[in-house]
């Protein structure tokens, strides 16, 4: 059981994870500040957010950069400094292992689908059950395609 | 018009089935992808099998928004019923899970609430006979 103010304390530290864009903050200076030893703040964290502070701040940092290449103008350097990356190398190649394409690739991807400029396209963010309707019809669409493949195979046969 | 299908909002789709199969013990039903999400729902080994729960991306801003805010305060995004209320609490913190909330007696119901490490507080309720 982990106590309500410990809650908050955790709650905080998460965000100071996201929100400081500076390489320099560390691990243990975030621990510090929820008030608990590393290793206990790095257990807690993964029992109550189900990944490590170091994945927690990647996996932010990407998201942001994702909306950032989206929606502004910056440059791809732009984007990595303004996410606390110091390396636009190892910014681009973390990029393109997580996400699968470089950040410039991403960029006119999304851009090409965008339907408005500044504005998210609806594919990259599904309102809640929005899902469902694009998955049945995707799923119908690929067993009728099976269906008409083995038709078709038959009719060869 | 029934009551047939639930949704919770996940920061990360294959984290939540992991989560909600091997932890919480629900059983996967549909995992159809749709871009770079998925339409993914589980169904409870206990019954009724045909109530579906769907994880749902909180890649909508506005989504990732309320969830954060609630969580902070506190408030669970849902409600799971339990049978052995002190059983299974001991099961999931075998497991590893967070409690915010140690099992309480409130008039009918014994509440509990924990984490389900995607972002989201979860009650656990048992009815008393």
């Amino acid at each position: 059981m982990i106590t309500k103010n410990a809650f908050g304390r955790l709650c905080r530290a998460r965000d100071m994870l996201r929100e400081t864009h500076d390489d320099r903050l560390s691990v243990e200076a975030v621990a510090r500040a929820a008030g608990v030893s590393r290793f206990h703040f790095i257990r807690l964290f993964g029992a109550m957010f189900g990944e490590t502070p170091h994945q927690f701040r990647i996996r932010a940092r990407l998201d942001r950069a994702k909306h950032l290449l989206a929606i502004s103008d910056d440059s791809v350097t732009d984007v990595c400094m303004e996410v606390g990356c110091a390396s636009l190398g190892s910014f681009s190649d973390l990029f393109a292992r997580r996400v699968g394409v470089p950040p410039s690739v991403y960029r006119q991807r999304v851009r090409s689908i965008m339907t408005a400029p500044r504005s998210l396209p609806a594919e990259l963010t599904p309102g809640c059950l929005t899902l469902m309707g694009a998955a049945f019809a995707i799923s119908e669409k690929q067993s009728s395609a099976l269906l008409s493949d083995s038709v078709a195979a038959r009719e060869d046969s | 018009m029934r009551i047939k299908l639930n949704s919770i909002m996940v920061d990360n789709q294959d984290k939540a089935l992991k989560f909600y199969t091997e932890v919480f013990g629900f059983v996967k039903k549909y995992e159809i992808p749709v871009g770079e999400f998925r339409w993914l729902t589980v169904v409870s080994p206990d019954g009724p099998d045909d109530l579906e729960l769907s994880l749902e991306p909180n890649a909508n801003p506005a989504g990732k928004t309320f969830q954060e805010a609630i969580f902070k305060q506190g408030i669970p995004a849902t409600a799971f019923e339990v049978d052995d209320m002190d059983a299974e609490c001991k099961r999931l913190r075998g497991l590893g899970v967070v409690f915010t909330q140690e099992p309480t007696r409130m008039g009918p119901v014994t509440i509990a609430v924990c984490a389900d490490t995607c972002g989201n507080l979860i009650q656990l309720y048992s009815k008393h006979s």
